[in-house]
């Protein structure tokens, strides 16, 4: 495929939710983001991306079902042929909605729980909601339209892992994404109280890793590494500016969902420029592109285009310089920081998610 | 085996890109396909078997019809691990 050309496209189409979820990644200041895109622009941005090669639209949140015009935009995604994707809580998902988005050509569903018990997933949540999420997996299982069940794993259920598998199981899922929480937004804010122990990673990994031998053929379980805890940094985006782009309620469009967490970058809106100019030549999506920026470690280092340097967001968070190698990479000079952060605190306070 | 008739999952779609290359997409990801695995999915109906499969691979491409039918079988092997094709019956 061509060299250089946007695959994915994120549609966080509002970040407005029900659920208070500490472990969520979105920006804290929720209310910056109030002026959303109408539904013209959101069906303008995904032609425009189908021009650029784009080849699947994800729609999320926030909880992309609180826009009324879901199904619209994801009618456009479909006609402009792009593959599509509905990441949702669920907590909306009734028939009526359901049909709406199927009939609008929705290719796949992703519902996400927090825990395999009602308690403590709605505390978690922070609301009564356990029970709608499963009988929209109920409903949707019934439909013909792929669907993965995910659950964000952080310390306070990370003990309850097999137990996600095993409610995995009963429901009939062929496709379960078990995700250590990613470190930006509010679950950087609360990374003290979420932080998996080293016992709970060492565990989670052995009981995937059997789980997967025992479910092969039956069910495809995805797991996301925690961030802190590896040797070489996650490849984040698969580099920089180079396959992912994400809009954020009000069309700003970045290289990777956190990307406002660098305060030092400047993005572009889709309201004021084309997608193409924004992919091709902005000065945000140049400045960590490919290889020219990295210094070393990474500049003479073999991984540099396996891992592309690492999370620009967490070489932001973490040593106040977006173009630093990631620290989690234990060749950077600031991993000692990285595996203070790996640190955990039993008192620590617990924000939940608000606007 | 050989006889299994695959089907590509809910959620799978073979999709021609504009450079030529035939790719798989999937739930949150697509997979380049390479020219043989491209033929092959093209006669993916839930009706045909991997027999017949490899048949007509074996007329596209210079290959024994022993090897295409070993080197099918292990693709789709590998593509109902993840769940991307299920066998019909």
């Amino acid at each position: 495929m061509d060299e250089l050309r946007p695959l994915s496209l994120l549609c966080e189409v509002t970040y407005r939710c029900n659920l208070q979820c500490p472990y969520c990644y979105n920006p804290l200041a929720l209310r910056d983001y109030r002026d959303e895109l109408t539904t013209e622009q959101w069906t303008d941005v995904l032609r425009q991306a189908a021009d650029l090669g784009v080849l699947q639209a994800h729609f999320s949140g926030g909880e992309p079902t609180l826009r009324a015009d879901l199904a619209t935009m994801v009618a456009a995604a479909s006609r402009a042929g792009l593959y599509t994707n509905l990441i949702t809580q669920g907590t909306f998902l009734d028939d009526a909605p359901l049909d709406r988005l199927l009939e609008s050509g929705l290719d796949h569903i992703q519902i996400s729980i927090q825990a395999p018990q009602t308690e403590p997933a709605d505390r978690i949540a922070g609301a009564a909601v356990h029970a709608r999420k499963l009988d929209a997996v109920q409903r949707v299982r019934g439909r013909n339209v792929a669907l993965t069940l995910n659950c964000v794993l952080h310390r306070l259920n990370h003990d309850a892992i097999e137990g996600v598998i095993a409610l995995a199981e009963q429901l009939g899922v062929a496709r379960l994404e078990l995700a250590n929480v990613q470190f930006y937004g509010w679950a950087y804010r609360n990374r003290l109280a979420l932080m998996p122990t080293r016992r709970q990673v060492d565990r989670g990994e052995a009981i995937v890793a059997a789980a997967r031998e025992r479910l092969r053929g039956t069910m495809d379980i995805i797991y996301v590494l925690p961030d802190y805890f590896d040797e070489f940094p996650k490849p984040c985006m698969n580099g920089w500016g180079r396959q992912f782009m994400t809009v954020t309620p009000n069309g700003y469009l970045l290289p990777c969902p956190a990307a406002t967490s660098i305060t030092a970058l400047t993005f572009d809106n889709v309201r004021d420029r084309p997608l193409a100019e924004i992919w091709y030549i902005s000065d945000a999506f140049q400045r960590y592109r490919g290889t020219h920026w990295m210094p070393e470690p990474c500049r003479s280092c073999a991984r540099r285009e396996i891992d592309w340097g690492g999370c620009r967001c967490q070489a932001f968070l973490i040593t106040g310089n977006a173009g630093a190698t990631d620290p989690v990479c234990s060749l950077s000079a600031d991993h000692p920081k990285v595996v203070g952060l790996r640190e955990v605190a039993d008192d620590a306070e617990l924000v939940a998610r608000r606007a | 085996m050989n006889t299994a008739r695959p089907t590509l999952a809910k959620g799978v779609k073979l999709r021609h890109d504009r450079d030529g290359s035939v790719i798989l997409l999937v739930p949150e990801g697509a997979l380049v396909l390479n020219r043989t695995a491209a033929v092959a999915l093209e006669l993916v109906n839930g009706k045909r078997s991997i027999e017949e499969i490899a048949e007509a691979v074996v007329e596209q491409f210079e290959v024994s019809p022993r090897r295409a039918k070993t080197d099918l079988t292990e693709l789709f092997e590998r593509l109902k691990a993840r769940g991307f094709i299920q066998w019909t019956s």
